[in-house]
């Protein structure tokens, strides 16, 4: 590429250093989180301390005390793996009917399914609370939030897998029922291993939305069923007194999740897209 | 079975599930918004339960339409997504092209760029509101004292102190009021969505046609040119889906709302709901049905642009 090696020196340096500076502001926010976490509440607020300060790790050795931590985080973590699990058990097989032998109401079908994501929560949140509080009786529950969970991201899921199941060649699959396998073995013998990849970063990413999901998760449990996001978001004590203790616990929910991230960037561009970018 | 048999049957546990998701909560809030149903209704207790007894017909969506707070919780709704709509594709669109050419730690700056994305919202929240715009304890207070004192200790100095002497004394802002807590759900926002422009502007930009580029060079086409009529067009697509998607996102926004202002600053129309969701169930309602209209609108376009984009 002859032509964009003719850069004058000044733009071979100053427009990378631009970009170094915009990604270090863009983290800075993040970087002060996990660096007040190791901060005492005291010296969290002092100005003299802004820089220069001993660390502790009294933050988070505190953390189970003072938030119940571990309680919050198994909910979080053990209802978006089987939200994750539930999606894919119920996604993987409807993607692949819809990829390999689609009908005329396919499209229609896709778009629908797409619509129910963009229906506002807050809508219906009264009706939910009503009918599982009131009728099925599984409010705050473990059950509730993993099938919510579930339903919220199965329109992505199933997007995410179509888009994936499309970029196999037919021919392969037809092989397969050339050679008499059954339907099933044909999801577990040539459809998973071939698309792997793509289940993989679809669970991936559904489990990082199930995490970070705070609208239904919050609003439909008080206790016994509360995720982390329950546990930052009621978080009402005067906080300017506790920003230390308040950061660790931050850092700790969001840790994780943002290293997780890391490893699927291109994933979330078809997953958020629905597969429009690629 | 037939050939057609199988595959429905595939498909049919996700249909039904996601037809249950949403028709049966949607049917009852629209049967509420049709009748009175009020929680902590002390003079009519009969409307503390849902009858169909207590028919008001459309008298809820003439109380909200007529409320002064529902007209101001979409001017917010409108004003927030908005506003963040058009910082996250300008920066996101600097940023992308910033980073689109090979330079030492590329993937580093990536990596760091993105991050933001995935924070909790709970905890994008608690960080801005607390550690950052906290009028005397965040950064904010902290940097406003700073410039304070250093202003107030150059007055006296010889030469330059009358320079010194004319500026005011800054106050910080408090991002919690009424009047600013959208400002502040606008910046955590645009600072969380703004990696997700960047990921998809730049994922599009590695697609560009190079040697489209390089012939509009030969033919002495200037930078200002080659964005306008090549790079533009080329962003037009993922552009409106950057558009259309954070609408449909932001215009449910909740958690960061509630935490910048617990109740007591800009509402939008989603915790407008949750607060008359605490007692007056039938306007709450009536208020959904009309948020459900204008995700709708948004949703039209979003579906057919996908719809063509997608399925050829």
């Amino acid at each position: 590429m002859a032509i964009v090696a003719e850069q004058s020196r000044f733009s071979r340096i100053f427009w990378p250093t631009l970009a170094w500076i915009t990604a270090i502001v863009v983290f800075f926010p993040i970087f002060w989180l996990v660096f007040t976490s190791f901060k005492t509440d005291a010296d969290a607020v002092k100005p003299e301390f802004l820089f220069k300060f001993t660390p502790t790790l009294e933050n988070y050795s505190n953390m189970v005390d003072n938030y119940d931590y571990w309680r919050f985080a198994g909910n979080s973590i053990i209802t978006s793996v089987f939200a994750t699990i539930f999606a894919l058990v119920v996604g993987v097989p409807c993607a692949y009917a819809m990829a390999f032998d689609p009908t005329r109401a396919t499209k229609d079908v896709l778009m629908w399914m797409l619509s129910t994501k963009m229906l506002p929560a807050a809508a219906v949140l009264y009706p939910m609370t009503f009918l599982t509080k009131n009728f099925l009786g599984i409010y705050d529950t473990k059950f509730l939030v993993i099938v919510v969970l579930m339903l919220v991201n199965l329109p992505i899921v199933i997007w995410m897998l179509f888009s994936y199941f499309k970029e196999i060649p037919k021919e392969i699959i037809e092989a397969g029922k050339m050679d008499g396998v059954d339907t099933w073995g044909e999801i577990k013998e040539i459809l998973i291993p071939l698309a792997w990849g793509g289940i993989a970063s679809t669970a991936l990413l559904t489990f990082i939305f199930c995490w970070n999901e705070a609208y239904w998760t919050v609003r439909l449990t008080t206790t016994d069923a509360a995720t982390l996001s329950s546990l930052i978001e009621g978080n009402r004590a005067p906080e300017g007194l506790f920003f230390g203790r308040l950061s660790a616990v931050s850092t700790a929910a969001i840790g994780p999740i943002v290293v997780l991230g890391w490893f699927c960037q291109k994933q979330l561009v078809r997953g958020l897209t629905f597969g429009a970018v690629k | 079975m037939s050939k057609r048999t199988l595959p429905r049957l595939l498909q049919t546990p996700a249909v039904l599930l996601l037809l249950v998701w949403m028709l049966v909560p949607l049917s009852i809030t629209l049967y509420f918004s049709f009748i009175r149903y009020v929680l902590a209704s002390l003079n009519r207790p009969e409307w503390t339960t849902p009858s169909i007894t207590n028919w008001r017909g459309l008298g809820n969506y003439i109380f909200v339409w007529n409320n002064d707070g529902f007209w101001l919780a979409i001017y917010n709704s409108v004003f927030i997504v908005t506003s963040i709509i058009v910082l996250t594709v300008v920066l996101g669109l600097a940023t992308a092209i910033l980073v689109n050419r090979s330079f030492p730690g590329r993937g580093i700056v990536r990596v760091l760029l993105i991050s933001p994305f995935f924070v909790m919202p709970a905890v994008n929240a608690v960080l801005w509101i607390n550690m950052i715009l906290d009028p005397v304890l965040g950064l904010q207070g902290i940097a406003v004292s700073g410039i304070n004192e250093f202003s107030e200790n150059m007055r006296s100095a010889p030469l330059i102190g009358w320079f010194f002497s004319l500026w005011p004394e800054l106050t910080p802002i408090s991002f919690r009021a009424s009047q600013t807590s959208a400002i502040a759900v606008i910046m955590m926002v645009t600072w969380q969505w703004t990696p997700f422009a960047v990921l998809i502007f730049m994922t599009s930009l590695q697609s560009e046609d190079q040697q489209q580029k390089e012939a509009a060079i030969l033919d002495g086409a200037g930078k200002w040119a080659m964005f306008r009529f090549l790079t533009l067009p080329h962003l037009a697509r993922p552009m409106s889906i950057v558009v259309m998607i954070q609408a449909i996102f932001h215009l449910s926004l909740y958690a960061e709302i509630e935490i910048v202002s617990r109740g007591n600053g800009n509402k939008n129309l989603p915790y407008l709901i949750g607060e008359m969701a605490t007692n007056n169930i039938g306007a709450a309602s009536a208020t959904g049905i009309f948020a459900v209209i204008l995700a709708n609108i948004f949703a039209i376009f979003l579906l057919r642009m996908i719809s063509k984009s997608l399925m050829e």
